[in-house]
């Protein structure tokens, strides 16, 4: 190492102006970046708090008058908690509905491996407007299920355009990021761990409840952190399955940034919902941190 | 028996789960070849007249061509882009090196559409609009920079650097022993991250839709206000298109990387 870096130094030309060539691997996307990344989200910070104009988008007026609007509406309280409900829903469907699948996957040995892991891949490397669409065709009024139904002699059910459509859709898209997070989690607990409960008597229940599911938990709240977040801020998913029926916050913010031109307004319902979001999580991980001080390690 | 049982009950629920996660887009995929006007049970018989009606349609056809042409060019910037910084967060950033892997990673842990409006915003605020192909191209390389990031690092944390001092003592120079030891050892990440960007950008919805403009509009978006409008199989040959580009890609990474490569790829 030493030997390298020694090597590196003798070749190295220095240049007048001391900068270490190695900083030139970072400068062009550390620029982009901050040009395009980090400028333009402090850009709409600066937005919301300034006023929409007659004629132009906004002008150069500080004001509050934005978050008041927001924060002062009860029709805005109801969407923002309807969102959130939503996102924690679904959080709570793909845990349970992820969880067996993570197991299987972990467990799994063989050419068996691979191949879950390619189903379960795959899913998430297809668009949502894909997956919605698929959707659509199942569970519209006369998509497969209520054709079955009808075919069955029972009543058409309504499927799509509520808020079930929606938490199926959301936890269809967002389940493959949990299996991963847990599987993740799962692969690290050592076998010897379940075996060791399994041979001082514990049932496999037991055993499950005790070692695995504790130690599996880390996955699942960086897994439940990742669905809630991409859940709350899910657009696709709530037009197409919700119809105009599901309100949710993101569908507000689009349709007052392009619509309404209203980009003062529109920054700050999403800087609400941004902020509303942190402070959501920061008490998920103080709860989190303090339960898994528990876990035996 | 009863742990027979357990095991044949808990195989049961993973198959469920898998049908579940796997049927919306096989039947997306059985839509596009259904003959009928929509999907009926039992099917109508096998037809590509779906596909001719996608072909035969223009704003179709351009919106392949132009998200074709976007995530190509996608991919060439991000991977260039989150390649060097890579090499730089995990051979050469000392202290910052957290920070910095927390920057080049950040645009992942934002929600996507929230980038796309603070770009959207941006772009006006500068007086250029989002006219063109610039903006969904800057947008598209911001959120695929991250994968690209991960995965590169990935394999460099890996990476035994002994090998490289071995061909610089034998007298290679610093690019002969880069593209003759480094470049093919570390393969693996960049071509997967590559992939990685390719994809995200063909899917992309969220920054697209706030980006897109009159004439520049990707096949998302036009499947999306499609969708809106009418139900008909053209959108499930459109679906089953971009369906065969992300299972080509999966296919892709598995063939010349694995999987578990990329699965697991995060710093160990």
């Amino acid at each position: 190492m030493a030997h390298a870096a020694e090597l590196g130094r003798r070749e190295l030309r220095r240049p007048l102006w001391s900068v270490r060539p190695a900083v030139l691997l970072l400068l062009p996307a550390g620029l982009f970046l901050v040009v395009f990344f980090l400028v333009p989200y402090l850009n709409m910070v600066r937005m919301s708090f300034l006023t929409k104009a007659q004629g132009a988008a906004f002008t150069n007026v500080m004001t509050l008058e934005n978050y008041l609007r927001v924060l002062g509406d009860a029709f805005y309280w109801r969407v923002i908690g309807r969102t959130f409900w939503l996102a924690g829903l679904a959080t709570v469907f793909t845990v349970l509905l992820g969880y067996p699948l993570a197991y299987a996957i972990a467990r799994a040995s063989g050419p068996r491996r691979p191949i879950l892991l390619m189903l379960l891949l795959a899913p998430l490397l297809v668009g949502a407007v894909v997956r919605s669409y698929g959707w659509m065709i199942l569970l519209g009024r006369v998509g497969l299920i209520n054709q079955m139904l009808r075919a069955l002699g029972w009543r058409e059910a309504e499927l799509m355009y509520n808020t079930l459509g929606v938490l199926i859709g959301l936890v269809h898209v967002y389940l493959p990021f949990m299996v991963l997070a847990v599987a993740g989690a799962l692969e690290q607990i050592q076998a010897d761990v379940e075996l060791a409960a399994r041979s001082l008597g514990a049932s496999p229940w037991r055993t499950f409840w005790r070692v695995t599911w504790p130690l599996s938990l880390p996955g699942v709240f960086s897994g439940g952190i990742l669905v809630f977040v991409l859940a709350l801020s899910a657009y696709v998913i709530p037009i197409l399955l919700g119809g105009n029926n599901v309100l949710v916050m993101p569908m507000l913010v689009v349709q007052m940034l392009l619509d309404a031109f209203n980009w003062p307004l529109g920054s700050a319902m999403a800087m609400v919902l941004f902020g509303l979001a942190c402070a959501v999580l920061w008490a998920y991980v103080k709860v989190m941190n303090r339960a898994l001080r528990w876990i035996p390690r | 028996m009863n742990a027979n049982l357990r095991q044949l009950g808990f195989l049961g629920v993973v198959v469920a789960l898998y049908v579940f996660l796997l049927a919306p887009i096989a039947i997306v995929v059985i839509a596009a070849f259904n003959a009928g006007e929509y999907l009926r049970f039992p099917p109508e018989g096998l037809s590509l007249r779906w596909f001719g009606r996608f072909l035969g349609s223009e704003p179709f056809v351009r919106a392949f061509w132009f998200s074709l042409k976007l995530a190509s060019m996608v991919t060439v910037l991000s991977t260039l882009l989150g390649g060097a910084a890579a090499f730089y967060v995990v051979r050469h950033a000392g202290r910052s090196r957290d920070l910095l892997q927390l920057f080049f990673v950040a645009p992942l842990q934002l929600p996507a559409i929230l980038t796309g409006i603070a770009l959207l915003i941006f772009f006006y605020s500068l007086g250029l609009g989002t006219r063109g192909m610039a903006g969904l191209l800057i947008g598209h390389t911001v959120v695929s920079i991250p994968y690209v990031f991960l995965m590169v690092g990935a394999v460099l944390l890996r990476f035994d650097r002994t090998l490289e001092e071995a061909a610089r003592s034998l007298g290679a120079s610093a690019w002969t022993s880069f593209r003759r030891v480094t470049l093919p050892l570390i393969r693996g990440g960049v071509i997967s991250g590559a992939l990685f960007a390719f994809i995200t950008s063909f899917d992309q919805f969220p920054v697209s839709l706030l980006l897109v403009s009159v004439g520049n509009t990707t096949l998302p978006i036009q499947l999306f206000d499609y969708l809106r409008f009418s139900f008909d199989p053209t959108a499930a040959a459109a679906s089953t298109v971009s369906v065969a580009m992300s299972v080509a890609v999966v296919w892709l990474i598995d063939r010349l990387v694995g999987l578990e490569q990329v699965t697991w790829g995060g710093p160990r």
